[in-house]
């Protein structure tokens, strides 16, 4: 999952994404707690308190950890009466590198078209002299 | 709260001036051979308005399947930059921005394009997300 959310690209014509909530996703990713807080949400909805028990830390202190997987769009929170239930939000990350692997090869595809439409302009004028 | 917005970036080196390369972007005769072109498809609409403010609309023809862009021009300084916005009605009205910058080389010029969805990701993922699978299916199709 690191890997994926991570994914740099240099192609020939030097494809790279860029995102604000990729920037917050690699920050939110280099912490070995969070990453242990992800994968145990992987496994399902769990409370604040259930996230922060292997790590003997305060709720306090789990729940600054969450804030910043939250910033980062991987978790999402839910509040059912006084407790509060994380969620991972995969899909949504999912669905943002769909967006961008889209534009990216759509984007790449115009820009070589560009340059054939203009290198066969360049011949066509070449020719006709 | 943070503006959660995506983008994507792609940059070209080009073997020619900036200046062809910018006015490739505004001559509808070059236009229409590549901007929102797909290879296989027939343009069957090309329009455009090469001034701030102006609009452009371009329809491409595939397999029978007409895909239309429409946009605006929001910035236009020659040989160097050009931002415009653009949507595609059939799948969704709210319009995405895009950034164009054009810097000479020794060779000829750089192109650095810049795509911004426009709006907020979060209301994207509030959307069903079904919606949003099936919208992304269909434009995957027309690649």
């Amino acid at each position: 999952m690191v890997d994926y959310l991570i994914l740099v690209l240099i192609l020939n014509h030097m494809v790279k994404y860029i995102s604000d909530r990729l920037d917050a996703t690699f920050s939110a990713l280099a912490d070995p707690t969070r990453r242990g807080m992800l994968a145990k949400l992987s496994l399902g909805e769990k409370t604040v308190s259930e996230l922060a028990e292997p790590y003997a830390m305060s709720l306090a202190a789990a729940s600054k950890h969450i804030k910043k997987l939250e910033t980062a769009g991987l978790v999402r929170r839910e509040v059912k009466g006084r407790t509060h239930y994380c969620h991972l939000n995969a899909k949504a990350m999912a669905e943002a590198h769909a967006w961008m692997d889209y534009y990216t090869r759509f984007w790449t595809g115009r820009l070589d078209a560009l340059e054939e439409a203009l290198m066969a302009n360049v011949e066509s004028k070449e020719g006709s002299q | 709260m943070t503006q959660k917005t995506l983008a994507v970036t792609v940059t070209h080196a080009f073997k020619l001036p900036a200046e062809r390369v910018f006015d490739a972007w505004l001559d509808i005769k070059l236009a229409r051979k590549w901007f929102f072109a797909t290879d296989g498809g027939d343009m069957v609409v090309a329009e455009l308005d090469p001034r701030v403010g102006g609009g452009f609309r371009f329809t491409d023809n595939r397999d029978g399947q007409e895909v239309e862009h429409v946009g605006e021009y929001l910035e236009i300084t020659r040989p160097t930059r050009i931002v415009f916005s653009f949507c595609l009605p059939a799948f969704n009205p709210k319009p995405d921005i895009v950034m164009v910058e054009i810097s000479p080389t020794a060779e000829g010029c750089i192109l650095t394009l810049t795509h911004t969805m426009a709006a907020e990701y979060e209301e994207y993922t509030d959307r069903t997300q079904e919606g949003w699978t099936k919208m992304l299916q269909r434009l995957a199709t027309f690649l």
